[in-house]
């Protein structure tokens, strides 16, 4: 039994893959479900329903899946140049807290209009988004300093900003105004009309979800159809044969970690728009959510295509949501992460089929005598 | 002095877990679930103290080996996909981090098992060694810790003698850094890897068991019980430059800084904690900066070959 | 070793290859780069497995699974690119993975295996200090360090595969002596080349791989190189290039390099003022061992490193140094000897491979945005042009064979129409088929009016192809020979510092 480098890649093996996956994460999870006295089959139904199928149930998974969607992008479009940005946890706070300063700000001015303050919230955060991605990009393109741990150091510090904005000083983003306030810290409440829109009423898409669509399109262009994205590609394949070529190889590290720091970013402002509606920055909030590392699994299960990664986030999601609804003595506690795990083992094995081939032959005193490859 | 105790008794965990990754990584495999595998075995540790009968250290005992055991059958997941199967080693990382953390299998275990809100029947407790507990200054630092603190220690000693001395770590050193040379000199490289990224978890189990036996004695589900603290451990093997007992001054510095907040208060002094506490984080970036630059990156920069996986047969 | 086939994915590395040595004897292995030797010496020291054919030692067949099974049987392999630990000493690197005697103890002492190491040292006269590290020595004291692992080991088989690459005509001389030292201890060494004076100086018996296959074994003494090199090629070819008549050239000087000055990797003055120019049409060949200054020459003419002091121009007008943009603007071609580390993209497909450099060019872009059709149809134009054997303009560059390559890689720089073009290496690793071919192609552009600079270990290649002939030697050029002029002693003795008469 051998392992050989395969040529070329069968386009139907890309997607044959991670449907395979799926199935086996879901077999074995069902395995575990059942030596442990639950019912495999009833429990599937459970999450299948509370996740798509139920009363509201798709709309409260959009919920989950909008700021996935975003850290799944961002992700994507860093890991496509083998730029491991881990921080877009860190880059989403940043970019709530972009939003939420300039909702406040132009609330302070007595501003009224939506589209004002969606477009608005959508550059804070992902100016602020970038910032804090750049910080890594920059120690990556000029120091040679590995992004990993950067950016994985960076999501504390800025876990840490936030809770000292709301529990620890008296920032602009604090509520000061009533005595309950003031004991019980919480961020101050956004203007009425910063609150985003909604779009349709039996499943209710909010527009966050509406602006991660618009955002994998343009990510898709920009990665296909453009120099950008034949940069970004031959960097990723080799960063010596880009040199070469006369590539701006740093500029280049620079510009994706900030543009995945942008649009990690503009998921914090869609937290913001679309749901909590003040700054969160308790232990128990925003931090709480890992969304930023939710996002590299739904990013590395759809293989960094943007498409798939609208995709997934729904998917994962539903699971998320499905966790949610159904924690209590009847469902298993912790099934989520472990369902995540397992599937994304499983891709994470499956990859090698699209890498390798398995040869089988069967050798008899030094001649082969059967052959079969997968 | 409080601090310096309290600098002791959060640095343990942390300095298990970081011994346990710094063997791993010298063989040449990230391991970035060291968080999954703590609390993992910090569930079964303190289940084990519930379940089993017996005098208080026979149990800690059995404890200490389950949880070692735990993290190292999480790491073993890890194992067979980056090194057998060749996946990239971050993202299986992460998936271990997901699948055996608070929301995962630790809390799917302990929850099952009905691990939550329950006594702590068997603890480390400090043992007074010699009755010189109470000597100024050096007493309560040297001679009154728990168990686990001194295991900790002949552990730092073992593992510095093992990667410089012996011919065991001279092999898994050249793992790290030049798999493929290690290879034609007869070195199982595979081998290497597997045994230290099982015993990297299986020390990072018993960092958990820290946790739920000695420091918050007993279960919580979710996150909480450990804090983050195998990313702290992560940071601390760059930190000390992959050398063993650089992580034991590194452990108790970090240990310090978390403790440092409360004592600065006590003394009225105002600081905003989160700036304490992120320093940690900070220097590591700071300390990672200097490694990677240029001349220092022979001397005192991470293994070559590390996070990429070794392919012997390719042409 | 008889009957031993060894196949990989898309190409039949040994078929049926038949081979024997005996002890106290240097054999050599010749063939063209290709022929199978290395892959056969893999399979001999159990780094390979044989898919067929069988292996025996002193009479007894065996079997290895791993290169430590090899290792144990007293097999050992100096690789021509080492398999060295960086950051460890000499004596580290010497005792790793050995079992036995000194390595056999948990804690080591090393400075047992110091003694050891200085004794060997002494004996086979192979100077080097056993507390160095690794990344402080010299390729020539690496490939020493090499050879006591070996002789640590007291290996009773020794495999050097192409050894003298990176030395000089005289450490080869030492080398050579060394080995003889080592057969006539008993020991067998089997020593693979595909250079027939070498060959010739060193080897008592030569077996001829073609192909994959085995040719024939004859004895060396009374063989001559072109027997030999008709055996390695199956036909019969002539050995010494024929002395051209100089070529008529224009008086244009292309390229004018001025006391070029370039820095290494390691901060060690790589380039130490370096003055020469090509006129147009002219072909200067840099003789040199590897390690002298040529790579850091080629890179800070293609713009891939930076210039410490002195000029660059071309066609009149200065170049700025370290941008390879500006090198590429300025009418400069690079073909690197990393054919598929830096001149080309592994994984992407032949047509970004062709565009990789003018991908911004009005013609394959709107803007940012790329015309992909045009894309397209320039690097088929290409393939054709240049005869680039390949399934098609999407398949992956590195599923090509090395000759296909290189056209593909000289297509594309040409295509470009450039003024100068800087080679290394350029048949490194190519069938005689394919070397004829790329020697076309240059011969070629020249006619056409491209300066060329073409750096090359082989001799014969420079002195087939080029008008002039410059020697660098640790970074400085230490002679200019025309080519016709030029004998190889001379050279040789250039190369390894020695003054010119």
């Amino acid at each position: 039994m051998k392992l050989e480098r395969r040529l070329t890649q069968p386009w139907w093996l890309s997607v044959a893959v991670p449907v395979g996956s799926l199935v086996v994460a879901f077999a074995l999870m069902g395995v575990v479900l059942a030596l442990t006295g639950h019912s495999a089959w009833e429990t599937y139904r459970k999450i299948f329903e509370a996740g798509f199928t139920g009363n509201g149930a798709m709309s409260a998974t959009l919920i989950s899946a909008t700021p996935i969607l975003f850290t799944g992008l961002a992700a994507a479009a860093a890991f496509r140049m083998q730029l491991f940005n881990i921080g877009a946890e860190g880059q989403l706070y940043l970019g709530a807290i972009g939003a939420s300063w300039i909702a406040l700000q132009l609330g302070d001015r007595d501003v009224t209009s939506t589209p004002v303050f969606a477009v608005a919230m959508c550059v804070a955060a992902a100016v602020l988004g970038a910032l804090w991605a750049s910080i890594p990009g920059v120690l990556r393109a000029f120091a040679r300093t590995n992004e990993i741990i950067t950016s994985l150091m960076l999501n504390y510090v800025a876990g840490l900003l936030l809770t000292y904005l709301i529990f620890d000083s008296s920032s602009y983003w604090r509520d000061t105004s009533t005595l309950q306030a003031r004991s019980f810290p919480q961020g101050k409440p956004m203007p009425e009309a910063s609150n985003w829109p909604t779009f349709g009423s039996s499943v209710v898409v909010p527009l966050g979800f509406l602006i991660g669509i618009l955002v994998a399109l343009g990510l898709w262009v920009l990665y296909t159809r453009m120099r950008f994205g034949f940069e970004v590609g031959v960097i990723a394949d080799s960063p010596r044969a880009a040199r070469y070529a006369g590539m701006r190889t740093r500029r280049k590290i620079l510009s994706v970690m900030a543009l995945s720091g942008a649009i990690a970013g503009i998921g914090g402002a869609s937290q913001i728009g679309d749901f909590t509606y003040t700054l969160d920055g308790s232990p128990t909030g925003l931090q709480a959510a890992a969304f930023g590392y939710t996002g590299i699994v739904v990013a590395a299960l759809a293989r960094y295509n943007p498409f798939a990664v609208c995709l997934v986030a729904v998917l994962i999601g539903g699971l998320l949501n499905a966790g949610y609804t159904l924690q209590g003595p009847d469902f298993p506690s912790g099934l989520v992460g472990v369902m995540q795990g397992i599937i994304l083992f499983c891709a994470l094995g499956g990859e090698l089929l699209l890498r390798y081939r398995l040869r089988i032959t069967r050798v008899r005193a030094g001649k082969p005598v059967a052959e079969a490859s997968l | 002095m409080i601090v310096l105790a309290q600098a002791v008794l959060y640095g343990t965990p942390l300095l298990y877990a970081a011994l346990g990754e710094l063997l791993a990584e010298r063989s040449g495999v990230l391991n970035l679930g060291v968080e999954g595998m703590m609390l993992f075995g910090a569930a079964i540790g303190f289940w084990i103290t519930q379940r089993v009968e017996g005098s208080t250290p026979v149990v800690l005992f059995l404890a200490v080996v389950a949880s070692a055991i735990a993290g190292a059958a999480m790491a073993a997941i890890h194992a067979f996909l980056v090194i057998t199967l060749r996946a990239n080693q971050i993202v299986s990382g992460l998936a271990l981090t997901i699948f055996a953390g608070g929301l995962g299998l630790s809390a799917y275990v302990g929850t099952e098992l009905g691990l939550a809100d329950l006594p702590a029947t068997h603890q480390f407790r400090d043992l007074d060694v010699l009755g010189l507990g109470d000597l100024p200054l050096v007493g309560p630092i040297v001679f009154d810790q728990s168990a686990l603190v001194y295991a900790s220690w002949g552990l730092t000693l073992l593992v510095a003698l093992y990667l410089g001395r012996t011919r065991w770590g001279l092999n898994v050193r050249a793992v790290g850094e030049a798999p493929a040379s290690a290879d034609v000199m007869g070195i199982n490289v595979t081998l290497y890897r597997y045994v230290h990224v099982l015993v990297g978890g299986a020390f990072a189990g018993v960092a958990g068991a820290c946790y739920s036996l000695s420091i918050t004695a007993g279960w919580t589900s979710g996150d909480t019980l450990v804090g983050g603290a195998g990313w702290i451990a992560i940071a601390l093997v760059i930190f000390a430059f992959w050398r063993a007992e650089l992580c034991l001054a590194g452990a108790y510095l970090f240990g310090a800084l978390s403790a440092l907040p409360f004592a600065l208060q006590a003394r009225d002094v105002e600081v905003a904690p989160e700036f304490l506490y992120a320093l940690p984080y900070v220097m590591t970036i700071v300390v990672l900066v200097l490694v990677s630059t240029g001349l220092a990156k022979r001397r005192l920069g991470a293994p070559a070959a590390l996070g990429v996986p070794y392919v012997r047969e390719e042409r | 070793m008889t009957g031993i086939t060894k196949r990989f994915p898309g190409v039949v590395a040994n078929d049926g290859v038949n081979f024997e040595a005996a002890s106290g004897e240097v054999h050599a292995l010749l063939g063209e780069n290709g022929a199978g030797k290395t892959t056969l010496s893999n399979i001999l020291t159990g780094l390979y497995r044989q898919d067929e054919g069988e292996i025996e030692l002193w009479g007894e067949r065996i079997r290895f699974h791993s290169p430590r099974d090899a290792l144990d049987a007293g097999i050992c392999m100096v690789h021509q690119h080492f398999r060295l630990v960086e950051p460890f000493s000499v004596a580290e690197n010497v005792v790793l993975g050995d079992h036995r005697g000194e390595g056999r103890r948990v804690i080591l002492r090393t400075s047992a295996t110091e003694r050891r190491v200085d004794e060997l040292s002494q004996r086979y006269g192979l100077a080097v200090n056993p507390k160095s590290k690794i990344w402080q020595l010299s390729i020539g004291e690496q490939q020493r360090v090499e050879i006591l692992k070996a002789l640590y080991r007291d290996a009773r088989v020794l495999i050097m595969d192409e050894p003298t690459a990176v030395l000089t005509p005289q450490e080869a001389e030492k080398l050579f002596d060394t080995l003889r030292t080592m057969a006539g201890e008993g020991k067998t060494v089997i020593f693979i080349s595909h250079k027939l004076h070498e060959v010739k100086a060193v080897a008592d018996r030569v077996t001829v791989l073609r192909g994959g296959k085995t040719v024939t074994t004859v004895d060396a003494a009374p063989a001559t190189p072109r027997s030999l090199a008709s055996l390695m090629v199956g036909r019969e070819i002539d050995v010494a290039p024929p002395l051209e008549q100089a070529r008529q050239l224009a008086d244009v000087r292309t390229l004018e390099v001025d006391g070029l000055t370039v820095l290494g990797d390691r901060g060690e003055t790589a380039v130490n003022d370096v003055s020469f120019a090509i006129r147009e049409g002219e072909i200067v060949g840099v003789a040199g061992v590897a390690g002298n200054g040529q790579r850091e020459l080629a890179e800070a003419l293609s713009g891939m490193r930076d210039i410490r002091a002195g000029s660059v121009r071309v066609a009149g007008r200065p170049l700025r140094g370290g941008d390879p943009r500006e090198a590429i603007r300025a009418g400069v071609a690079h073909v690197p000897e990393d054919r598929l580390g830096t001149g080309l993209a592994p994984s992407l497909s032949v047509t970004s491979n062709v565009v990789i450099k003018t991908y911004r060019s009005r013609s394959l872009s709107h803007g940012p945005l790329l015309a992909l059709r045009r894309m397209r149809e320039t690097a088929v134009g290409i393939i054709g042009r240049y005869d680039v054997k390949t399934p098609g303009p999407g398949t992956p560059v590195r599923n090509l064979s090395g000759g296909n390559l290189q056209k593909l890689v000289l297509g594309r720089e040409f295509a470009n129409d450039p003024l100068v073009l800087v080679v290394a290496q350029p048949t490194r690793g190519l069938d005689v088929g394919a070397i004829e071919t790329v020697h076309s192609y240059l011969r070629d552009a020249a006619a056409k009016g491209v300066a060329i600079l073409l750096m090359s270990e082989d001799l014969d290649e420079i002195r087939a192809l080029a008008d002039r002939i410059l020697v660098i030697y640790e970074g400085e050029i230490v002679g200019e020979l025309h080519a016709g002029a030029a004998s190889v002693e001379e050279i040789g003795l250039l190369m390894a510092g020695g003054a010119r008469e």
